[in-house]
């Protein structure tokens, strides 16, 4: 008992008891989860495309912040802020936000709407695993997947027993962070509730440039009020067979601020979703299938009495899907699958309420070598609106070891996306003649990998080219009235360029990144005569974006620094303003205590560290230097042997 | 970039076996990545047009609404002696943008008025150096100035939730708004006659079907005057009589009007319609309606054209003066040039088209985002 005590001190102190200490104790408060989703078709057939992958540890670090805060520090993906708390979309590789698939453990989350996802109401700490594929690949997720696409996962370990975590946070401008997290984990069944709640002023102080006199003012209606939560269930049912359920809910009330060059704002916006999903399993050696169904369930409502503008809108989509997969010989792995997607919007806005039933089949084939230093993969996916037939979208792949530590990769993939139901219906100027847009990606990477016992790198060079025609714009008409046309043809091609060194001296682990991209993105249409924006580089498309980061563990110790440039943005399309690059770090410290079976995290988060004033979009104020404190508890009771 | 990437490679194949120097090299090699990158920095081309001009006098302003959204309108100005154009003068002369919608400006004893729409403000300049004589603010979607005398200036506007419609009065000494004369939903644009300011209540973000007359001496509303639906603009004839463009009502589905666009003209003796012309399209809704310097001849587009309207004609034209539509235009009074506006994309900056009297093109040029409406000096 006495020793026991002891080594509790000893931890409480910092002092090494035992190895784990210094490798994992930083990384995770959460147990670290081992289990893959072996199910996965971002894992099995697209290797040949560029990827990465944000997994629990890293998000760990990021427990009390948003999808969108995520990836405009770990990804090369540019993120279209509002500002804090506001709506973020995301540009892959200069493309538009609805370019982009985010995909739920498999199921598209894309408004049929407006083909958007808010990555900012998107918890981080719901979120298991993240994966970034860069890239079309219409065969793989279908449409909206003409940037890349964002893959969340949710996946769990057995026999765990008891755990509980809290964590709560607060910052500047009246941020208030709670979550818990319990789970019950045995050998066959695992049943687990995130919980989260956030409110916060967002009433920061700013410089007013597009005033007279540039006075210092503070936002104003920036209010937020968001809760939610995720309830999953796990259940093995045999060796071969599995099944899981998942509901998530959430509740977002956020005012919407004025821009610079506006006095006040009264808009309101308040998003609310249920997202149930079932999922079986049924995974052996020569037979795999996969059965799994959605359904979703959001509200949104927008108000703004200063426009008398009361819009309130309701989606359904249900989604179902089913896979098989086996393997004809020894060197090869195929995948058949079919999905159907019933999707509703019932609105004011529209002439009538709108509904839409998809049906897409896809197959994926894999063949590997001998030696499994290279695989090919070919997919294609043909999808089916009501009956009418759109183009099919293959894709082939290719990833080989061309020598030790050196892999190249390259792929072709087709893409498309489907026209919203804005775009269709919108009373007045819905366009029900559109036709979806699509076009190819091309891209090819260099990479090198290196692991040794002290030291691992990985640096990737990328070349990537992509066009999309019939890309959807709103015009007015002849008479004046605003209605979308597929207009441009929009071509973008460009470098990416990423490096990440790990390495340990002594007890300290450091870990050193950079990110680089250079993007062009262009319009090579003119949509009127004479069109200024003809050969023109997108709005909002930044040319350069760089990121350089650097994480120093010692023990329970971590600190992480990120810088990130931004380069120019113009915000006119035939590129006569622009908005100034602009560089913004930030810095994240922890440490993490072991008390016998509980892990303590203290942690803070400085944001915007040197004031840089700056803006992602035009008059649109961000915060200066901002901070997060918080403490997280975690307390495990392992199941009795 | 290329040499970057091989300067990576070749520092890795040199250095895996001096690892105490990993930590140096590797960190050069990030800096090398970093600074290589930053030099291929692209020089944004300048922004166009904001040439700073010093005076604006014997010209034409045009009004630029800007980008939507997050955007700030602008003001150009043409030059009628030396035909050169000045963009953004507003901001040249002051440093500071205008505001979100620059919906229309007048000159009135020697100050510029701009109407800032989604910024609920009217900002007042020298109406030659164009330097910033504060702000006048207050407004809830304000439209148009009308200046009345040496103290008092009428502002349309629209009022919360667009539905609600007065005239805001202007002490032009102060600044300040010093009362407001409440009229039909979506007060929009006037016209002095006498002592009788004639607005139309284009119905704002609602529908309206009224003219109201306000006497300018006691500042009430006298007198509303049923013209058709949603009339928008307003011009007085060389007989003293008033015509009114109505652009007609949707369907609650935005699919055909239910009511159709009108052209109607009051006496102004005694306040009522005496001519009603409709025009026979359920789709397209007449607009932008001028006059020459004349007062013989009024200008308006519809149907993806502009047509005229002879102010003793009896019937509205069926034939076209020019064959495309315009954002907006204005008829100078100096020479009845006719200047229409392309939004172009409505993203980027917009262009002033130049006809002569005789609806035959002069030339063009470039101004700023979405250019709306003119003001000729």
């Amino acid at each position: 008992m006495n020793l026991f005590k002891v080594n509790c001190v000893f931890l409480l102190t910092g002092i090494s008891f035992s190895g784990y200490a210094q490798e994992n104790v930083a990384d995770t408060i959460r147990q670290l989860n081992v289990v893959e989703v072996s199910t996965s078709r971002l894992i099995l057939f697209s290797n040949a495309n560029k990827s990465e992958t944000l997994d629990s540890a890293l998000l760990d670090r990021y427990t009390s912040s948003n999808l969108a805060d995520i990836l405009l520090n770990e990804s090369q993906i540019f993120i279209k802020s509002y500002g804090l708390g506001s709506l973020a979309s995301s540009s892959f590789r200069g493309s538009g936000a609805n370019h982009t698939s985010v995909l739920w453990n498999g199921f598209n989350l894309q408004s049929p709407m407006n083909g958007i996802i808010d990555l900012s109401l998107i918890p981080a700490n719901f979120m298991n695993n993240v994966a970034i594929q860069y890239g079309g690949a219409g065969a793989l997720w279908g449409t909206g997947a003409v940037g890349g696409s964002i893959h969340l996962s949710n996946f769990s370990e057995n026999n765990k027993g008891l755990t509980v975590s809290t964590t709560s946070s607060f910052g500047s401008f009246s941020d208030k962070q709670q979550q818990v997290n319990a789970e019950f984990s045995k050998k066959r069944l695992i049943s687990s509730l995130k919980v989260f709640n956030h409110d916060a002023k967002n009433d920061f102080p700013f410089i007013n440039s597009a005033q007279y006199g540039k006075p210092q003012q503070k936002q104003t209606n920036a209010e937020l009020k968001e809760y939610g939560f995720l309830q999953e269930n796990y259940f093995t049912i045999n060796n071969y067979q599995k099944i899981n359920t998942r509901l998530w809910y959430q509740s977002n009330d956020r005012n919407i601020p004025p821009s610079m060059t506006q006095n006040i704002s009264v808009s309101n916006q308040k998003d609310e979703f249920y997202r149930a999903t079932a999922e079986w399993q049924r995974v052996k050696e020569k037979l795999t299938l996969l059965i799994r169904a959605a359904y979703f369930d959001e509200f949104l409502s927008f108000t703004d009495s200063l426009i008398n503008i009361e819009n309130k809108s309701r989606t359904k989509v249900f989604i179902s899907e089913g896979e098989t997969r086996f393997s004809i010989s020894k060197y090869d792995l195929l995948n058949i699958g079919v999905n159907n997607t019933y999707s509703e919007a019932i609105t004011k806005d529209y002439v009538e309420n709108a509904h839409q039933n998809r049906t897409a089949v896809f197959a994926s084939y894999k063949l590997h070598s001998k030696n499994n230093n290279w695989d090919v993969v070919l997919s294609a996916r043909q999808e089916f609106i009501e009956n009418k037939t759109i183009p099919i979208a293959p894709s082939i792949g290719i990833k080989g070891k061309i020598f030790r530590h050196f892999y190249i990769k390259a792929n072709a993939a087709k893409h498309y996306r489907i026209p919203t139901f804005n775009d269709l219906y919108w009373a007045q100027g819905g366009n029900p003649n559109l036709l979806p847009e699509n076009g190819w990606s091309e891209e090819a990477s260099l990479e090198h990998l290196y692991n040794l016992k002290k030291i691992s790198w990985e640096l990737s060079a990328t070349a990537f080219n992509r066009n999309i025609d019939n890309w959807i714009i709103w015009l007015p008409n002849n008479y004046g009235i605003w209605s979308p046309e597929n207009i441009l043809t929009v071509w973008s091609r460009g470098l990416e360029y990423k490096a990440k060194i790990n390495f340990r001296k002594n007890k300290f682990n450091f870990q050193l990144s950079g990110l680089y991209n250079y993007i062009l993105s262009t319009n090579e249409k003119a949509s009127t005569a004479n069109d200024a924006s003809l050969d023109k580089q997108l709005i909002y498309v930044p040319i350069q974006n760089v990121q350089g980061s650097m994480t120093v563990v010692y023990r329970g110790t971590m600190i992480n620094y990120t810088q990130i440039y931004t380069g120019y943005r113009y915000t006119l399309s035939d590129n006569s303003k622009y908005l100034k690059p602009y560089s913004v770090a930030n810095i994240q410290v922890s440490q993490t205590f072991l008390i016998c079976t509980s892990k303590i995290k203290v942690f803070a988060q400085f944001n915007n560290l040197w004031n840089e004033t700056y803006q992602v979009l035009a008059y649109r104020a961000m915060p200066l230097f901002n901070y997060q404190i918080g403490l997280s508890m975690l307390f495990n009771q392992p199941n009795k042997k | 970039m290329k040499s970057m990437k091989n300067k990576a490679l070749n520092f890795k194949n040199t250095i895996l076996f001096k690892s105490n120097q990993l930590f140096f090299l590797s960190t050069f090699a990030i800096a090398i990545m970093f600074s290589s990158c930053k030099k291929d920095d692209p020089e944004p081309e300048p922004a166009v047009g904001t040439t700073p001009g010093t005076s604006f006098d014997n010209g034409i302003f045009v009004t630029n609404e800007g980008s939507f959204g997050t955007g700030t309108g602008t003001i150009s100005f043409y030059s009628r002696s030396s035909g050169s154009v000045s963009n953004d003068i507003f901001e040249a002369k002051n440093g500071y943008p205008l505001g979100n919608i620059v919906q229309s400006m007048e000159i009135y004893n020697g100050k510029a008025y701009v109407i800032v729409n989604n910024s609920g403000k009217v900002e007042v300049a020298d109406g030659t150096s164009f330097a910033s004589a504060g702000a006048i603010i207050g407004f809830t979607y304000p439209r148009y100035f009308l200046g009345i005398n040496n103290t008092k200036g009428y502002v349309s506007e629209w009022g919360v939730g667009g539905v609600l419609g007065a005239i805001k009065i202007i002490n032009l000494t102060t600044n300040t708004v010093t009362g407001t004369i409440p009229t039909g939903k979506g007060a929009e644009a006037m016209l002095l006659a006498g002592t009788k300011v004639y607005v139309t209540c284009s119905g704002g973000f609602d529908n309206d079907s009224t003219v109201n007359v306000i006497n300018t001496l006691t500042n009430t509303a006298e007198i509303t005057i049923n013209v058709g639906a949603n009339p928008k603009s307003i011009k007085m004839d060389v007989d003293g009589k008033l015509w009114v463009l109505c652009s007609g009502q949707w369907d609650p589905t935005y699919t055909f009007l239910m009511k159709p666009g009108k052209l109607v003209r009051i006496d102004t003796a005694t306040n009522t319609v005496d001519l009603s012309l409709p025009f026979a399209s359920t789709t397209s809704q007449p607009s932008n309606l001028v006059i020459n310097n004349s007062l013989t001849s009024l200008y308006y587009s519809y149907d993806g054209a502009v047509y005229t309207h002879g102010y003793n004609a009896s019937g509205l034209s069926s034939s076209a003066i020019i064959n495309r539509s315009f954002y907006g235009f204005g008829i100078d009074p100096v020479n009845d040039y006719f200047y229409g506006s392309d939004a172009v994309d409505f993203s980027s900056n917009g262009k002033v088209i130049r006809y002569n009297a005789s609806a035959t093109v002069v030339d063009s040029f470039a101004v700023g985002v979405i250019p709306g409406n003119f003001f000729f000096k």
